[in-house]
């Protein structure tokens, strides 16, 4: 255990009231009760978590070097192959390309909704206290819409036949947009889906970037309006640095639930749509694992996932564990 | 007037984002003629209140609503409590196996639910908690608590060091200093992990469609899917108003919430 | 804060006492059974029969309740797997013919030919929907009701126009361009088919006398390039271009033809015949059915016959669930289907309503362990999307999907 660094702060954790010697107490009771504080303060989560995932994980990995299809599912009995799963997703032309479209999908949707929510948490604090709440209550009307409701009305305005989107768009005067697919074409089906789940999205950064900034200490920010520096400086100076660990982590989830989407794809662009030309990266270890029953592929896919999520957050994860240590 | 401006920009905001909630709504009053014209009818003419009674009218709506209600309220007190806990000791204390669990919380994150699904049903199953609320809470527990975990270290560390130590130069022991200077501070973070929480609860779909084939027993999100699940024809209509009603819970859950957001801001980070 | 956390502490407390009361977990009690149907069965108009099975099973048995519970088609196939992994698998389950092949040949399901003779009308089944219950010539499910597809149309648009119910394609073809002069306007099709409605495309390969794929000593052999397959896709083309405005790409519901039909949209639409439940106030009335033509006079254009199976999962109680079965399917039961629009599982019972009829010339799916995965790729769609548009020419759209469609069914899972 690494000696605390300032002298009061460990009297503090000591439990003295008062500064002193209490520090050089030999190891007694109270000083292997503090020691084991933090162990009994994670037990409970690692428990709950612990004796519901513990087997799905380890049954996921072995499950990853197995030939397990339908019938061994059956049978609960597969038959071990290594890393043939591996090898074969691997060399799969599919699943490459489904992995620079889903990167690329990633990154549009992480960016957006990080700017956009970031950007619409500072409007807050510039409003007037009646439009905060009303733009607070929008937020959270669209926070409440489940997903799989979301693409539903998502879908019904976008439709072919009589879409409201296609309407709106002709009337205001983009062009003839009568009865235009929004579905035909990739890039086009997948910029709706980005639509969609940035929408969904930015309530939830807009909502915990908004209490950060209640973090961010009033009297420094003062104190450097008064030294003359303009909104951008005071952003950059004072409250970046405070909403950095909360940026962080809200990029880093983005990242991690943007990566592995399933819904709304699948839903938006419709089970008979989806296929090798649109597949991201959730929707194709569904089909390639799940719908086609066979679960060792599938969790070979799942593995591969959770070691390329890990690759691209690794920056923000390494960030992340540093800034306690120096706490 | 800068005021002014950067209202007439909320009020935009608001109308472009709250647009696919209006349709919805709407939608969810306009009789069925209205619902599939050619041309779309922004304000229902004539509202009527059927869709809303069809959809209550459905079997088990008020089952649902209830199981529901029970599964998330439980997932979000067990989450915030054991999370907080957690981050406590992650933020404050240094320990072996720190980095490793900060890490593992965030792994889990990382995991496909696709490739949970049937693993975690088959693990339900020899504890015998499949088709029951308390399997389901379980679930959304171990999905819930890392995010939470993870987000309320970040709110806890976000604290400026000083106020702590002010705290304790005050004279206050550490758990005093604690829960009287730090708690009001984290709380608007707890506030939101905890609107998170009900909220990924409320809405999750895969597991609990998977987890609960009793009707009775079914959660809200997977009642809603037999409006567009079958094989025959969508009442849009209905679930229109079905999913109206279903938004209802989290939209009071937050309004009772949010003046906690508000005060956060208003509090101010030293008194005196 | 403190109120908060008292009352929810007590919901908590309420909800554990009510999971404690209610947990019926995995274990399966011989004094009830567990019956999977397809919410298609919870219709008000469709509920009494099933509720009158139980009361006649329950006259038979009467300790056993019934426990009957409903799924959707999107996901019931992956709740299906959890329970057959987590060994708490359903006593009877409905499927889909087309779902039957792959869970047969994985061993899902228990070898019911010994039951065969005492179940209802087996001598008579419609050999279309009974095929698809065999394999490996055992019989794993017992047809449950069938649908075809039939053409719904609009009685009052049809008389203005002067037209009667088409004999033949051509006929159809030069009554469609009547309906498109009298009905000008934007988006009118005379008869609405989604561009990749594949029941519909297909239908018109089998007219022809083409198919999807054939079984070579043992292997499956794509046949969608064959001639007379192209000659199918190719007259699809032509008469998809004649007569319909929907989207080239997009599928069968979406949106649902019926909603083009009540915007007054469309003359007549291809479909499964209850199309005609949703055709909206406006224009129910003036709507009737007929049957699809084919090319030739007298021939109706062959249906894909739709519909599902009832099975008996391992692990189920296989007496009883026979037994619900056989109460289910009882000539009462069927009789009481094919009332209210579906068709019966015999041909006993048959009789000559516009569905029936065009289920007399049908086709069916391959039925190869892997079928389900050439619909989940999408294969058939996209190939009609590709022609449609003119992405690719006919042939070259037809021979690869027939290369993937020998692939994907021939691959080793």
């Amino acid at each position: 255990m690494a000696p605390d660094p300032a002298p009061h702060a460990a009297a503090v954790a000591a439990g003295a009231p008062s500064l002193g010697s209490r520090r050089r107490r030999p190891l007694d009771a109270r000083r292997v009760a503090r020691g084991a504080v933090p162990y009994l303060l994670i037990t409970p989560v690692v428990v709950a978590i612990g004796a519901i995932l513990g087997y799905p994980l380890y049954h996921l990995v072995s499950l990853s070097f197995q030939r397990y299809g339908l019938p061994e599912l059956i049978q609960r009995q597969g038959s071990w192959v290594g890393l043939d799963n591996y090898r074969s997703v691997l060399e799969d032309r599919i699943f490459w390309d489904t992995l620079v479209r889903t990167v690329v999908f990633t990154a549009a949707n992480v960016g957006l909704t990080m700017v956009v929510g970031t950007l619409i948490a500072l409007l807050l604090l510039r409003l007037s206290t009646p439009v905060r709440i009303l733009l607070t209550s929008g937020l959270v009307l669209v926070w409440s819409m489940p997903a799989v409701v979301a693409v539903q009305v998502w879908y019904w305005m976008t439709n072919f036949q009589n879409g409201v989107l296609n309407y709106i768009l002709t009337e205001v005067g983009f062009g003839d947009y009568f009865q235009h697919d929004w579905y035909a074409s990739t890039f086009s089906q997948l910029s709706m889906v980005t639509l969609l789940i940035v929408w969904g999205a930015i309530p939830f950064v807009t909502v915990t970037v908004y209490a950060g900034l209640a973090q961010v200490p009033r009297e420094l920010v003062e104190a450097a309006q008064m030294d003359g520096a303009g909104p951008l400086r005071v952003f950059r100076d004072v409250t970046f640095p405070t909403l950095k660990p909360i940026l962080l982590i809200l990029t880093s989830l983005s990242i991690i639930w943007d990566f592995g989407v399933f819904t709304q794809p699948y839903l938006l662009i419709g089970a008979s749509h989806v296929d090798a030309s649109n597949y991201l990266m959730g929707v194709y270890v569904y089909i390639e694992g799940y719908a086609h029953s066979n679960f060792g592929r599938g969790a070979a896919i799942s593995i591969l996932m959770l070691l390329m999520v890990a690759a691209m957050s690794i920056p923000y994860v390494r960030r992340m564990v540093r800034m306690g240590d120096t706490a | 007037m800068r005021r002014r401006a950067w209202d007439a920009v909320g009020i935009a905001l608001f109308v472009v984002l709250v647009f696919p909630v209006y349709w919805m709504v709407s939608t969810a009053f306009k009789p069925d003629d209205e619902v599939n014209s050619l041309t779309p009818t922004w304000f229902p003419t004539s509202p009527t209140l059927d869709h809303f009674r069809d959809a209550m009218a459905r079997p088990y709506f008020w089952d649902t609503v209830r199981n529901s209600l029970i599964v998330v309220c439980a997932a979000v007190l067990f989450s915030i409590v054991l999370a907080f806990l957690a981050a406590v000791a992650l933020a404050k204390y240094r320990f072996t196996g720190r980095k490793l669990f900060i890490v593992a919380m965030i792994g889990i994150l990382m995991l496909p639910p696709a490739g949970l699904v049937i693993p975690l049903y088959v693990v339900l199953a020899r504890y015998h908690l499949t088709n029951t609320l308390t399997g389901v809470t379980l679930t959304y527990l171990t999905f819930v608590l890392p995010f939470a975990v993870w987000t309320l270290r970040g709110f806890i560390l976000g604290i400026p060091k000083d106020l702590e130590e002010a705290a304790m130069v005050d004279g206050s022991s550490r758990v005093g200093a604690f829960v009287r200077i730090l708690l009001p501070l984290v709380a608007p973070g707890l506030v939101a992990t905890s609107v998170f929480a009900f909220i990924t609860s409320w809405n999750e779909y895969i597991f609990a469609s998977v987890l609960l084939s009793d009707q009775s027993n079914q959660t809200v999100t997977v009642w809603l899917s037999y409006f567009y699940g079958t094989s025959r024809n969508t009442d849009w209509g209905a679930l229109m108003a079905a999913s109206t009603l279903t938004a209802v819970p989290v939209i009071i859950f937050f309004l009772l919430v949010q003046r906690r957001i508000m005060f956060g801001l208003t509090s101010g980070a030293v008194r005196g | 804060m403190r109120a908060r956390i008292i009352g929810a502490a007590v919901l908590v407390g309420a909800a554990l006492a009510v999971v404690a009361s209610t947990a019926s977990g995995g274990t399966q009690a011989t004094n009830s059974i567990t019956v999977w149907l397809q919410t298609d069965a919870q219709a008000t108009n469709w509920e009494p029969i099933v509720k009158a099975a139980n009361a006649a099973f329950q006259k038979d048995h009467p300790g056993v309740a019934v426990n009957v519970q409903y799924q959707t088609w999107g996901n019931h196939l992956q709740k299906f797997d959890a329970t057959l992994a987590g060994g708490n698998a359903p006593d009877v389950i409905e499927m889909g013919n087309t779902e039957m092949t792959k869970y047969m040949a994985a061993g899902a399901f228990q070898d019911l030919s010994s039951e065969k003779a005492s179940i209802p009308n087996s001598s008579t089944w419609l050999e279309g929907l009974a095929a698809s219950g065999r394999f490996g010539g055992k019989l794993y499910g017992v047809p449950y009701y069938a649908g075809s597809r039939v053409v719904t149309y609009r009685t009052d648009l049809f008389k203005k126009a002067g037209i009667k119910a088409p004999a033949t394609l051509a006929q159809f073809t030069a009554a469609a361009k009547k309906l498109a002069a009298q009905n000008k306007q934007k988006g009118f099709s005379p008869v609405y088919i989604a561009g990749t409605d594949w029941y519909v495309a297909m239908s018109f390969v089998y007219d022809y006398g083409g198919s999807i794929a054939k079984q070579v000593s043992g292997k499956w052999k794509g046949t969608l390039a064959s001639p007379r397959s192209i000659a199918g896709l190719t007259a699809y083309k032509s008469f998809f271009g004649a007569v319909s405005k929907a989207s080239k790409t997009t599928d069968e519901a979406h949106p649902n033809p019926y909603d083009v039909y009540a915007q007054g949209q469309a003359g007549s639409m291809i479909g499964p015949a209850w199309f005609s439940c949703c055709v909206g106030d406006k224009y129910k009335a003036s709507t009737a059915q007929f049957v699809m033509p084919s090319r030739t006079v007298g021939q109706p254009l062959p249906g894909f016959l739709g519909g599902s199976d009832l099975a008996v999962p391992i692990g189920g109680n296989k007496a009883l669930a026979v037994d619900w079965i056989k109460a289910y399917t009882s000539n009462a039961s069927m009789t009481a289907l094919r009332a209210i629009g579906n068709i019966p599982n015999t041909t006993s019972l048959l009789g000559s309503s516009v569905n029936e009829r065009a289920a007399k010339r049908s086709w069916f799916v391959p039925t190869a362990k892997n079928w389900v995965n050439v619909e989940n790729g999408n294969i058939l769609r996209n190939m009609l999307a590709q022609i449609l548009t003119g992405r690719l020419t006919v042939k070259q759209a037809a021979q690869s999907a027939s290369d993937n469609i020998t692939s994907v069914l021939n691959a080793n899972v």
